[in-house]
């Protein structure tokens, strides 16, 4: 029986067709891989399948699912028990107000028809399995990125359905937990269909089953997963690929020699509230080197970047700045480039901003946007309306028109897609090259890192 | 949010008001006279050529005292909003960004006048000075500045503590800064439908206290009293009765309606 059958499956915004006619079958205990860039379409199909496009857009053609053809009405009845959706931005899909156990329970409560106590305990067991029990009564503000996901990730699958379909669910996760879910979406598709929606070649790998390559709401390819990965025909495929960072060139050209130091810790202990999350760091930062920082999501990365920064004070140890520069010259990148950025205004106004603040040339913007691949035309947008990408690199722009001498980059290429990632991590190594300016950079791909960066500090 | 989108509701609200707004301010050139004068040869007349809406029972022109009456309670509306926003929006942001301490002052303070009913607050400081305007139109926005208050703390809070907020805080942008960019398009749009609700809110409150006679004190026209003073002549005028009534009721409901927030 075919669990998911769709029949020249289309979206449309008004009468721009954003997925052309699609047609899959899905039937039990098979995979599937949707794998492409950001803006390529993927969570468009997994909305119409699901039916919870926005009101903006408007689906046609034929959606059977379990055998039965389907309306929306009746795939609402069909959500959580039978079709369910692990979405994208974990803390956009969990209550701020409720804690990680008490959200989960109550799933298993509602959803999965278990008693009170039952569900309580199912909640507290299936976090432990996730490596949070020490995070139940923990609310979604107070989660890392990381927690956050895998709280999503368990309550999506609390309700026991066999058809899930998970869009990115490893965006942010580091790749000990990455694994983690990848195996839990597996033992998931054991009872059920899985649909996987993903940038990442590494876990379209992992996942394995079928796969389509998708392109700007177009079909490109599919097939049989090792087939597609280990012998792309479409160019667009081979592209995908050889962006997964483990493909990346490795570092060249003769070892930098250490410019002066930036900033020195001395037994710093970091933490949050008095409570220190690592303790005993004893690390300096010279100009024109890149460092990469690694750990475990909710270790205190991004604690690590405030504090060097002067934005949260130091549990114990000191942090000295060695440089006498204006502060606005220390500067920062941000894991999600749209939480980052003030959407009311477009990006001209606030790239002005700053220019007519610190008197920047503005002779320097043009070069550098094309440095960026920036068009001039995005910046009548708001950061609304433009992809997480473009977004990172103008906040990337930014920054660098500030001159830094110091730039902590805090999971900057997380939400971007491989081929993004691999140009504004590069862009990263070149301006810290370039401007002689220190940068540490965060992230949670062992392969980036050891690709991009000159010294590795463990926390 | 460039092009300002309104809803059917709000253009229905928005079109009372502009239309009250002209009646208020434009019916003394349509009539000759003034809304205080007597005359005791023409009372409780009905409307007819010469007085559009009729006269009350000391004979005076009910369409130029109903003008009167409104243009008191638009004043009265305009001036709380104005003053309890500009007060509210002040001491929210400087709660939520501020050293703690002083957000456990205001919060203190903001209790303190939670703890007594909005009205009878607002009665107590008229029956200090009945029939001054000031003091009516001071203790109303004492009493509204604490919502505006209350929801620009909440937002402000949570902004504050946002990447957006520390990165612009990074680039060497200042407080004003803050404000313009990041949380005051956030307060905006809450802030208008708060506004639209808090002119009907004072509008009401200022016609409750003078049904009470605390209020505005006659000959000086205002709904509340106007009702209360048309109140015994219900029999013989039931019209007279009903204008001040119907009068207030469209106020009311046009600021209602505009503030029906557009649905995004």
């Amino acid at each position: 029986m075919n669990l998911i059958n769709t029949i020249d499956l289309a979206v449309y915004a008004g009468e721009v067709q954003l997925l052309q006619p699609l047609s899959l079958k899905l039937t039990a205990g098979e995979r599937l891989t949707i794998l492409g860039q950001t803006g390529s379409g993927k969570s468009l199909l997994a909305q119409a399948i699901m039916g919870n496009l926005p009101d903006s857009l408007r689906s046609s053609g034929e959606i059977e699912l379990f055998g039965k053809p389907s309306c929306l009405k009746s795939r609402r009845a069909l959500w959580g028990r039978q079709l369910s959706m692990l979405p994208q931005e974990p803390w956009n899909a969990l209550s701020p107000l409720m804690s990680a156990a008490n959200q989960l329970a109550e799933t298993y409560r509602l959803v999965a028809g278990q008693k009170r106590a039952q569900a309580a305990d199912s909640a507290a067991e299936v976090l432990a399995s996730h490596g949070l029990s020490a995070s139940l009564d923990k609310r979604v503000d107070q989660l890392s990125g990381g927690m956050a996901q895998r709280v999503a990730i368990a309550c999506a699958m609390a309700g026991g359905a066999p058809v899930l379909l998970a869009d990115e669910p490893t965006k942010g996760l580091d790749v000990s937990r990455r694994d983690h879910v990848v195996l839990q979406l597996l033992n998931q598709s054991a009872k059920g269909a899985l649909v996987t929606i993903t940038h990442d070649v590494a876990v379209a790998r992992q996942i394995g089953g079928r796969i389509m390559v998708m392109k700007e709401g177009e079909l490109v390819e599919q097939g049989d997963a090792g087939v597609v990965l280990e012998a792309p025909q479409h160019p667009y495929t081979r592209s995908l690929i050889a962006a997964d960072p483990v493909k990346w060139p490795g570092r060249s050209g003769p070892e930098i020699e250490q410019g002066r130091t930036l900033v020195q810790a001395d037994g710093l202990a970091i933490g949050r509230g008095g409570k220190a999350l690592v303790s005993d760091l004893n690390f300096s930062v010279h100009a024109g080197e890149v460092v990469g920082v690694v750990g475990d999501s909710g270790c205190g990365k991004s604690t690590l970047g405030d504090t060097l920064l002067g934005l949260a004070a130091p549990v114990a140890g000191v942090v000295e700045q060695l440089v006498e520069v204006p502060k606005h010259r220390w500067q920062k990148l941000y894991q999600d480039p749209t939480a980052a950025v003030s959407h009311a205004v477009p990006l001209r106004t606030l790239l002005m901003d700053l220019v007519k603040l610190h008197h920047v040339d503005s002779a320097r913007i043009a070069p550098l946007m094309q440095r960026l691949g920036l068009g001039h035309e995005l910046l009548d947008r708001t950061a609304s309306q433009v992809s997480g990408g473009e977004l990172q690199r103008f906040c990337l722009l930014r920054a660098l028109l500030l001159d830094p001498v110091f730039l902590f980059a805090d999971e900057p290429t997380s939400r971007l897609d491989p081929i993004t990632t691999r140009e504004v991590s590069q862009l990263l190594v070149e301006v810290a090259r370039e401007q002689g300016c220190g940068v540490m950079l965060v992230s949670h791909d062992p392969a980036l890192i050891e690709k991009r960066c000159d010294r590795v500090i463990r926390l | 949010m460039n092009a300002l989108k309104l809803s059917l509701a709000q253009k229905t609200g928005l079109g009372l008001l502009l239309l009250l707004v002209a009646y208020a301010t434009g019916a003394a050139l349509l009539q000759a006279g003034d809304g205080n004068s007597q005359d005791l040869s023409h009372i409780l007349l009905a409307p007819d050529g010469q007085f559009w809406l009729g006269t009350d029972h000391f004979g005076r022109n009910m369409w130029l005292r109903l003008a009167d009456a409104l243009q008191l309670s638009l004043a009265m509306a305009v001036l709380c909003v104005a003053t309890s926003a500009l007060i509210g929006v002040t001491l929210g942001v400087l709660a939520a960004t501020r050293a703690p301490w002083l957000d456990r002052v205001l919060d203190s303070i903001v209790t303190l006048i939670l703890a007594l009913p909005g009205l009878v607050l607002v009665l107590i400081f008229a029956a200090i000075a009945p029939g001054s305007f000031l003091i009516i139109y001071v203790a109303i926005a004492l009493i509204q500045w604490i919502e505006y208050f209350r929801v620009t703390r909440a937002i402000v809070q949570r902004m504050a503590a946002s990447p957006a907020v520390q990165s612009s805080g990074l680039m060497g942008f200042g407080q004003w800064y803050l404000f313009r960019r990041h949380y005051w398009p956030a307060i905006a749009p809450q802030l208008f439908t708060l506004a639209a609700f808090g002119a009907a809110n004072a509008v009401l409150m200022m016609a409750s206290l003078g049904f009470v006679h605390v209020g505005i004190q006659p000959p000086l026209a205002e709904l509340g009293q106007m009702i209360v003073e048309l109140f015994p002549y219900y029999g013989e005028a039931p019209w007279l009765l009903a204008q001040p009534l119907v009068l207030l009721a469209v106020l009311v409901l046009a600021c209602h309606l505009s503030g029906k927030g557009a649905t995004r």
